[in-house]
């Protein structure tokens, strides 16, 4: 086995080296399905390398080991056994951290929807922090939005408007599947975690920007958003996005500027990426098929 | 999200008179509601949606004059509260999971969000 095996482990670096630049551009919309898909794929692959590096410590099994006192029968001995092992390790870690990451997912979502009654599509809960959550439904109810009096307060009718609209969107669109894919992708292989923090990003900004649509005021949107994040000023942020401010300052930047067009062109490189790395993990497959054949 | 009609997502319009009920701080009739709505829906809508809100006992009402004036039910968005705050408590961090409208930041980023805000007023003044 050559240096197939090992080039998708590092195949991620430029998924996540573009991924800002990707999101900076265009419609949300777009970027955010073409990241996760590529970092979905870039996990899925990078997985699978693990996998073989991994099974190439099967020969190190007492029928395989035997053959290694037969001079004649010499073994090929692709891959160090420190590094299969490295791999299995890695291997196992990945799954935990997914393990972890869906369970949590789907523990928070089903506390939080045991708050409604079946049917009710708006909860209110009376707390002073301002908060608005789109909770996913299930294949048997719908989602339904669950906001703090503290939001609602905090907000004129007019930016309530634009939050029930850009909360509705999340749900409409099912955001939280596209965000759960890439958590999973990023938990698989840690390279992905700045792509996961976009795909987060890109999900508020198409809200933003179907709220906007919705409302029909770009500058009522922009003033919504901004008065929602500067009422939290002061909690350490969640998620940091870097350069240029935070999430929330990018968001209100991208809603003071007139509404995205589409740029196709900027999602080559998360193609280009997922097309090198399915013809990588298949040359890899194959050596380790023919090894598998020289062992057995 | 508007529907291809025209209407507005079902649950919205509720949402809408329900936010403004919180946001007042006494009672309200089914005028105020609409005008603090900002004539976005006809009076007949704002009264039908009021009724169906009485009904699912979400929001209390009492005679006023010729009418009613409403006020949300607290019992319920107090129940919700502690439940929201139980399904939120722990570790890790549940809300990492979940998206926020409201986005946390630091100093830097809300004296910038300050300026970008006063930008935009400016520029929505004609």
């Amino acid at each position: 086995m050559t240096f197939a095996v090992y080039l998708p482990l590092l195949l991620a670096l430029p998924l996540t080296v573009t991924a800002r630049r990707i999101a900076a551009r265009g419609t949300p919309g777009s970027a955010a399905w073409a990241l996760t898909v590529a970092a979905v794929i870039a996990a899925a692959c990078s997985t699978w390398s693990l996998i073989l590096l991994a099974l190439t410590m099967l020969d190190d099994l007492p029928p395989l080991s035997a053959l290694d006192d037969h001079p004649t029968l010499e073994l090929p001995e692709p891959v160090p056994g420190p590094i299969a092992l490295v791999a299995g390790l890695l291997l196992l870690a990945g799954g935990a951290r997914l393990l972890t990451d869906v369970r949590l997912r789907l523990a928070t979502y089903r506390d939080l929807r045991a708050i409604s009654e079946p049917g009710e599509r708006f909860v209110v809960a009376d707390l002073a922090t301002p908060m608005a959550v789109a909770v996913p439904g299930t294949a048997r109810r719908p989602g339904h939005l669950l906001v703090t009096t503290g939001i609602l307060r905090l907000l004129d009718a007019d930016e309530r408007r634009v939050l029930f609209a850009h909360e509705r969107a999340h749900l409409d669109r099912h955001h939280h599947r596209l965000v759960a894919a890439a958590a999973a992708a990023a938990a698989l292989n840690p390279l992905l975690i700045p792509v996961r923090e976009t795909v987060a990003y890109l999900v508020e900004r198409w809200a933003d920007e179907d709220a906007a649509a919705d409302v029909g005021d770009r500058a009522l949107t922009a003033k919504a958003v901004a008065r929602a994040a500067l009422a939290t000023a002061g909690t350490p942020p969640l998620t940091a996005l870097g350069i240029g401010g935070g999430a929330a300052v990018q968001r209100v930047r991208a809603l003071t500027a007139p509404a995205p067009a589409p740029r196709r062109r900027r999602l080559v490189v998360p193609m280009l990426v997922v097309v090198v790395f399915l013809a990588v993990v298949t040359v890899a497959t194959g050596e380790f098929i023919a090894l598998a054949r020289a062992w057995l | 999200m508007t529907t291809k009609d025209g209407r507005r997502a079902p649950g919205t319009l509720e949402a809408g008179v329900m936010g403004v009920l919180w946001a007042a701080a006494t009672p309200m009739s089914a005028a105020d509601v609409q005008r603090e709505l900002g004539g976005e829906l006809a009076y007949n809508t704002v009264q039908t949606i009021l009724i169906r809100l009485h009904e699912k006992k979400t929001v209390e009402r009492r005679r006023a004059g010729r009418g009613h004036v409403y006020w949300p039910v607290e019992d319920a968005a107090t129940a919700a509260a502690s439940r929201m705050r139980a399904a939120l408590a722990g570790l890790p961090d549940r809300r990492a999971v979940l998206q926020h409208f409201a986005q946390a930041l630091d100093d830097a980023d809300a004296e910038l969000l300050r300026d970008l805000l006063a930008g935009t007023e400016q520029r929505r003044q004609p």
